[in-house]
C-alpha cells in the first residue's frame, strides 16, 4: 500500500497539524488490523462504514474508513516533522 | 444517501424555484439592472419588497442588497461614523464577521471603546452588565439575534430599548434569525438589521441585505457606478442607491427572489417543522449519557440549531466519522463565533453543531440521532 497524494488539512489550535494521505489500495479489515503493532486501535466496525482509529504512544493519530483509500493522520506538535517522515516512510516500503 | 444537517452554515436544499430563476437569469441577456422593465418590477426592487414585507419593513427603499450578511455588517460599522470617542456594546455570542470589523475599527480609532458582554453557562447575555454598560454613553449596540452555536435567540426588544433609551444606535445580526423566527423592525428597535439570503430563506449565496431605519443616513463605503445619473461626480446619495454600487450579482438576486415568494407561501410551516424536529433531537440527546448538550436546559427561544459533544470524541473526529461513515452532514469547531466557547464551557475545541431546516424528515432526524448514540456507546 503505497501513498499516492499527501495534503495538509489543517493547523489545529494545540499545534497538531491534520494530513490527508491517499494511497493506492484501500483499508481492508487485514490493515487495519495490522495497526495493532502501531498502537492502540479503536475499531467500529457496526457503523455503517467501519471507522478506525490509532493513537500511538508519541501521540500520532492515524483515522480512517474501512473500504476508503484515504486517512488522516494528526502528527503532535512535537517532532512533528520527524512523526510525519516516520509514517511516510512506513507506507514507502511495504 | 446523505443527510443535511447544517443549516445554519447555508440552508440546502435551496427553495423551490431558485435554481430555475438562476438559471434563466443566466441564459437571458442581461437587462439594466436596476430599471423597471417592461412595466413589471425588476428582480432588485422584488428582493427588497419581500424582505421588507419579511420584516415589517413599511419603506423597501431602506433595504440595501449587499453580498452576504458579512457585507451588511461592514457597511452599518463603516456607515455610522464611529470615532475614537465611540463606545461600542457588543456580546460573546457574535459571529466574527461582527467581531473582526469592529477590531479593524478599532485599530483606525484607538480611542475607540469595545465592551464585550459576556454569557452565563446556559448562553444568556449578562444583563446587570448591559445595563452598566449603558451608563457608559454608548454610541452602538450590536447584538445577534440568534447564536449559530447555541440556537438560543437574545431578547433584543428588551435590550434594543434600554439602548436606544441611552441614545445609541442600534444593529441587530439577524443573519441566524431571519427564515426561522418573525423579526419585525415594528417591535424591535433597530436602526440597523444584517440579513443573509442563504441560510434561512434556502436562497443562494452571494446574496443579503442591510435594513437601514429611515431616522438614520449612513455613510458611503462603496460609490461608484450605479447604471443612473451617470452625469453626477458623486455617488447619488438617495436610499437604496447611496450604498449600493456596482453590477449586482443578478443570478442570486433572481434566486433570491424565487426564495422569497417560496417563503412567503411556506416559509412560516417549514419554520415550525424545523423547530420541531430540532427541539426533539434536542431532547433525546439531552438522555445520552456521554453527550453534552451546550445550553440544553434553559427552556427559550431558539433557533434549530444544537451544539453538543460526545466524550471520549473529539469535535472534529465526530464530524469525520458522522460525514463519512454515516453520511451526515454537520459542522465541528467554533463556527467562526470564538468568544461565547469560554462562557458555555465548548472551548478549546468548540462543539459539533447539527442545524436543521424543514426541508429535513423524522427520518433524518433519527437516523442522526442513532448515530451520536452508536458514537456515544
Ligand atoms: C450569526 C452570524 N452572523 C453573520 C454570519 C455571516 O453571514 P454571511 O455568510 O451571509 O456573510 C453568519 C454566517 O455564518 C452567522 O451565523
Amino acid at each position: 500500500m503505497k501513498i499516492t497524494e499527501i495534503k495538509k488539512i489543517e493547523d489545529c489550535f494545540d499545534g497538531s497539524t491534520v494530513y490527508g494521505y491517499t494511497f493506492d489500495a484501500v483499508w481492508t479489515q487485514d490493515r487495519i488490523q495490522q495497526f495493532r503493532t502501531l498502537g492502540n486501535l479503536d475499531y467500529f466496525p457496526d457503523f455503517p462504514r467501519p471507522f478506525f482509529r490509532v493513537c500511538q504512544k508519541n501521540g500520532v493519530q492515524i483515522k480512517g474508513i474501512q473500504g476508503d483509500n484515504n486517512c488522516r493522520v494528526i502528527y503532535p506538535q512535537k517532532q512533528k516533522e520527524v512523526r510525519k517522515k516516520e509514517f511516510e516512510e512506513a507506507f514507502m516500503e511495504s | 444517501m446523505t443527510i443535511y444537517l447544517n443549516n445554519a452554515a447555508s440552508g440546502w436544499p435551496r427553495a423551490e424555484g431558485v435554481c430555475e430563476a438562476m438559471t434563466l437569469t443566466l441564459q437571458t441577456p442581461p437587462f439594466h439592472p436596476g430599471r423597471v422593465a417592461g412595466g413589471c418590477a425588476d428582480v432588485l426592487t422584488i428582493c427588497r419588497r419581500g424582505i421588507a414585507e419579511l420584516v415589517d419593513a413599511p419603506d423597501p427603499t431602506r433595504i440595501v442588497l449587499t453580498t452576504n450578511a458579512t457585507h451588511a455588517l461592514n457597511l452599518a460599522f463603516w456607515g455610522v461614523k464611529l470615532n475614537d470617542h465611540a463606545h461600542v456594546i457588543t456580546t460573546v455570542t457574535e459571529h466574527n464577521s461582527v467581531l473582526r470589523p469592529l477590531h479593524h475599527v478599532r485599530e483606525r480609532f484607538p480611542g475607540l471603546r469595545l465592551t464585550i458582554l459576556p454569557t452565563n453557562a446556559t448562553g444568556a447575555l449578562d444583563e446587570e452588565q448591559f445595563d452598566q454598560a449603558l451608563e457608559r454613553e454608548p454610541t452602538l449596540v450590536v447584538i445577534n439575534h440568534a447564536s449559530n452555536v447555541t440556537g438560543r435567540v437574545n431578547e433584543v426588544e428588551q435590550l434594543f430599548q434600554k439602548a436606544k433609551k441611552a441614545g445609541a444606535m442600534t444593529l441587530l445580526d439577524a443573519s441566524q434569525s431571519l427564515g426561522s423566527i418573525p423579526i419585525s423592525v415594528k417591535k424591535i428597535q433597530a436602526d440597523l438589521i444584517a440579513f443573509t439570503g442563504h441560510k434561512g430563506l434556502h436562497g443562494p449565496a452571494g446574496t443579503g441585505a442591510l435594513y437601514v431605519n429611515p431616522s438614520l443616513e449612513l455613510e458611503q463605503v462603496f460609490v461608484g457606478g450605479t447604471g443612473v445619473r451617470s452625469d453626477l461626480m458623486l455617488h447619488p446619495a438617495n436610499m437604496p442607491m447611496r450604498l449600493e454600487a456596482g453590477t449586482p450579482n443578478m443570478p442570486s438576486f433572481a434566486g433570491l427572489a424565487a426564495a422569497l415568494r417560496w417563503y412567503q407561501k411556506e416559509g412560516a410551516a417549514h419554520a415550525q417543522k424545523a423547530t420541531e424536529l430540532a427541539n426533539r433531537f434536542r431532547e433525546a440527546l439531552m438522555n445520552i449519557p456521554k453527550v453534552k448538550v451546550f445550553d440544553g436546559t434553559a427552556k427559550v427561544c431558539r433557533t434549530p440549531v444544537i451544539s453538543i459533544q460526545i466524550a471520549g470524541w473529539a469535535v472534529e473526529e465526530i464530524g469525520y466519522v458522522l460525514a463519512e461513515s454515516f453520511g451526515i452532514i454537520c459542522r465541528t469547531g467554533l463556527h467562526c463565533a470564538p468568544l461565547i466557547h469560554q462562557a458555555i464551557g465548548s472551548a478549546p475545541e468548540g462543539t459539533v453543531r447539527f442545524s436543521f431546516s424543514g426541508f429535513n424528515t423524522e427520518l433524518e432526524m433519527e437516523t442522526a440521532l442513532d448515530a451520536v448514540r452508536r458514537l456515544a456507546a
